[in-house]
Order: C-alpha cells, then structure tokens, then sequence
C-alpha cells in the first residue's frame, strides 16, 4: 500500500473511468462522472472498456441454476401468461397459476409433471433427440435416496427417502469429469419430486457425476458447496 | 467459439427488441445461471438473488431494444445490468446512500460498431487470470471483491484499518497496472 503519487491527467481519467463503472464514486463526484460520460464520448468508452475488462472476473464465476419459479415469476411479471406457441402445451404452465400456494403449488406441478412425463406423453424439449440419463444417489448409511432423471435437458429430482435436516437443504451439484468447479442445478424437495431445466452449457454425458450436498436452508450462499457431500453417483445413460 | 456465440447471444437480444418471447426464454436458459451466480456473489442470500435475477431478466425484455447502439458485448451488457441491479439492492439493504453503479454505460449510445471491441475483450478476458496474480494478494483480493461483491471504499478502509483515501489510492494503482497489464 503505498502513498498516492500523483497520477498522469490520462491515469486519472482511466482511474475515474474504473470507478464510475465499479460504482465507487459517490455524490457530487458521481454526478460529475456521469454527466462527463454523456459529454465526452473518449470518456464513456473508457467506462465501456472498463466495464467489459472487469465483467472478465463474472465470467469465471461458476454459474448457479436458478429454481425453475424464478423464469415462471418472470413471466408472470411481464404478463406472458400463455405458453409461447413453441412451448409444448402439456407444459406445466396451467399448474403453476392461478391460486394454488407457492410452496404446495411447486409440489403439485411436480406430481403433476410425474404423470404427464409417462412415456408417449413426454413435453418435448428443444433437444428431445438426447437420450435419458439417471443418477441414482444414496447416502452412505443408506437413509437417504434421491434419484435424478435426464430427460432431454430437463431434469426431475424424486426424494425417495429421508430428509434435509432441520434448517437445512441438500443442494444438487453437476460435476463434470474435467476437475472444474460444481455446478449447483437446484435443490432437492422437502418432499416428492420437482422438475427443474438444465442450464444452456451444461450437457448430459458419460462422466457426469451428481453430488448432494448439505446446506443451509435456501441452498449455498454463495453458490460453491460449503456442506458435506451426501451422497454422489455418476449420471449413467439408460 | 467465442464469436459464434457472441453472434448467437446478440442475434436473441435483436429478436427480443422485437418482442420474441422465445428468443427471450432462450436468452434466459443460456444466461441466467452465469447472470444468477452474479447476484450471488454480491448479495450471498439465495432467496434475494433470485429476486434480484427476476428484476434482471425484466430489465433485459424492457431495454433491449437500447442494446444495439450501447457498443458493449452481449455478456457485459447482461452482466453489468445483473451486477448493478445486486448492488443497488445490497445497498438499499445497508441504507447507506445510494452510490448507484450507472446504469447510463448500459443505454448510452456509443456510435462505435462492436467486433473489434468483442476482439479485444476475448484477449483481455484471457489475460485477467495471469494479470491478476501478478498484483499483490491484497490489491488483487480488493478488485475482486469491489466488483465481485459490491464492497465500497469505505468497506475496504474498515477492512484494512487504514483512511479512504490511502485505499483509494492504491486500488486506482491497482485498477491502472491490471489495465496496463490486460492491454499490453
């Protein structure tokens, strides 16, 4: 930590230019900053090239699949409340509305999507040609079972046995065979089964490991496994 | 690669300016675990990062019809408005005044066509790693957590026990040498 030097006038406006894009600068400062950017188009790319340098460290984050309720909540909020036409319209779209609670209502589309997923009945999926995959997990002393199934890219998660702890959940990680760092897909149910759809770069194959970890309640805080492995098995081909 | 999928994320955001709800929920399935991660990272609470990742996506369908003309690449544009919006809400949450990343980078037209920026990007996006590890632990460790993890100035001044202007000083050195180094 050395003692300010004086910086160059070009220094100074590429260290102002990181601030403003990091939102480090605060009142009249910040004001300025701005107002400059919508006045000197060398300085507002300056904040662009800096935005796009630092997104670099976003881009190394591992990603962390959000629950499938929260691309239905988007929906909802923009007013798409029917199926784009694309959709199949077996979807689980009609179960999720309408004034079935949030909770119950998860468990209920997921029983509900149990059914409609029997065989000739399957919502088809962008990649239906995709084999299905299975991972079936088992806690070591054997009281905890969970099985995930791969079907095209959506996934169902079946809690067959046993239960998260107290104020806790067990979090669903995608392991790929090349060492990177997990990936979490979601979280088991309290009970029965939930569906939940594959992130865009994540693709079934040999070699996939699924792993159950125990987290706090509402999964990871910060989205890298912090509990123990559970339970872990590889995502076989059926 | 990296251009193919540059070209596949912008073609969906050009749709989505039209109003295509399946460009739309192709966006999200190819974005939103990259984009949820964000807000984590920021906020570390699962129930507001999935609040804040609504507020996102909700954002994406209303402004992306400014996006062709912001001259930033497809990732930074959704990555900036993810980890802005996790930062107004972290900092809502702290009731300190409001230090509001801009959003005005995001919708500023910059008349300036896009490619060799994306060029340049991919090659600063490779040397960040390296460039990094070659600052100090602790100025490294700062960057990180400033856009990583919202922390301000004063977040850091409390952290090192030292005054805010000392901090600030050595994370614009920081900032400068990890350009100098990125762009070299």
């Amino acid at each position: 930590m050395t003692e300010d030097t004086t910086l160059t006038p070009d220094e100074h406006d590429s260290a102002l230019a990181a601030e403003l894009a990091l939102g480090l600068l605060e009142g009249p400062e910040a004001e300025a900053a701005t107002t400059r950017m919508t006045e000197d188009a060398g300085f507002a790319q300056q904040v662009r090239d800096w935005q796009e340098r630092l997104a670099g460290l976003a881009m190394q984050l591992t990603p962390v699949m959000a629950p499938a309720r929260a691309k239905q909540g988007i929906r909802e909020r923009l007013g798409f409340g029917m199926a784009p036409l694309a959709e199949d319209p077996t979807e689980t779209r009609p179960w999720w509305r309408g004034p079935i609670g949030a909770l119950a209502g998860l468990v209920a589309v997921a029983a509900v999507a149990a059914f409609l997923w029997l065989p000739g009945n399957a919502p088809i999926t962008p990649t239906g040609a995709q084999p299905d995959y299975q991972a079936q997990l088992q806690s070591e002393a054997g009281d905890l079972r969970v099985a995930a199934r791969l079907d095209g890219r959506e996934m169902e998660i079946d809690l067959q046995d046993g239960a998260a702890g107290e104020g806790r959940d067990l979090e669903i990680w995608w392991i790929k065979p090349d060492g990177s760092a997990p990936i979490s897909i979601g979280l088991v149910p309290r009970s029965g089964n939930a569906r939940m759809e594959l992130p865009a770069d994540l693709d079934p194959t040999e070699g996939i490991k699924i792993a159950l970890t125990d987290e706090p309640a509402g999964g990871s805080p910060t989205g890298q496994a912090t509990g123990p492995i559970v339970a872990v098995a590889d995502l076989t081909r059926l | 690669m990296q251009d193919a999928r540059r070209l596949e994320l912008e073609e969906m955001i050009a749709r989505i300016a039209l109003g295509d709800r399946d460009s739309f929920e192709a966006l999200y399935d190819a974005t939103s675990a990259k984009l949820h991660a964000v807000c984590l990272s920021v906020l570390k609470d699962r129930p507001e990062a999935e609040e804040t990742l609504q507020e996102v996506y909700i954002k994406i369908w209303q402004n992306a019809t400014r996006y062709a003309s912001n001259g930033l690449s497809p990732m930074t544009w959704l990555i900036t408005i993810a980890r802005n919006r996790a930062i107004d809400r972290l900092r809502a949450r702290s009731s300190r005044p409001a230090t509001a990343p801009t959003d005005a980078a995001a919708v500023l037209p910059s008349g300036e066509p896009s490619p060799e920026a994306a060029t340049i990007r991919a090659q600063e996006w490779e040397m960040l790693d390296e460039c990094l590890a070659q600052l100090a632990d602790q100025q490294a460790g700062a960057v990180r957590a400033v856009y990583l993890e919202g922390v301000t100035y004063a977040d850091l001044a409390e952290r090192e026990g030292k005054p805010v202007n000392t901090v600030r000083s050595w994370l614009r050195r920081s900032l400068l040498r990890l350009k100098d180094c990125v762009t070299r």
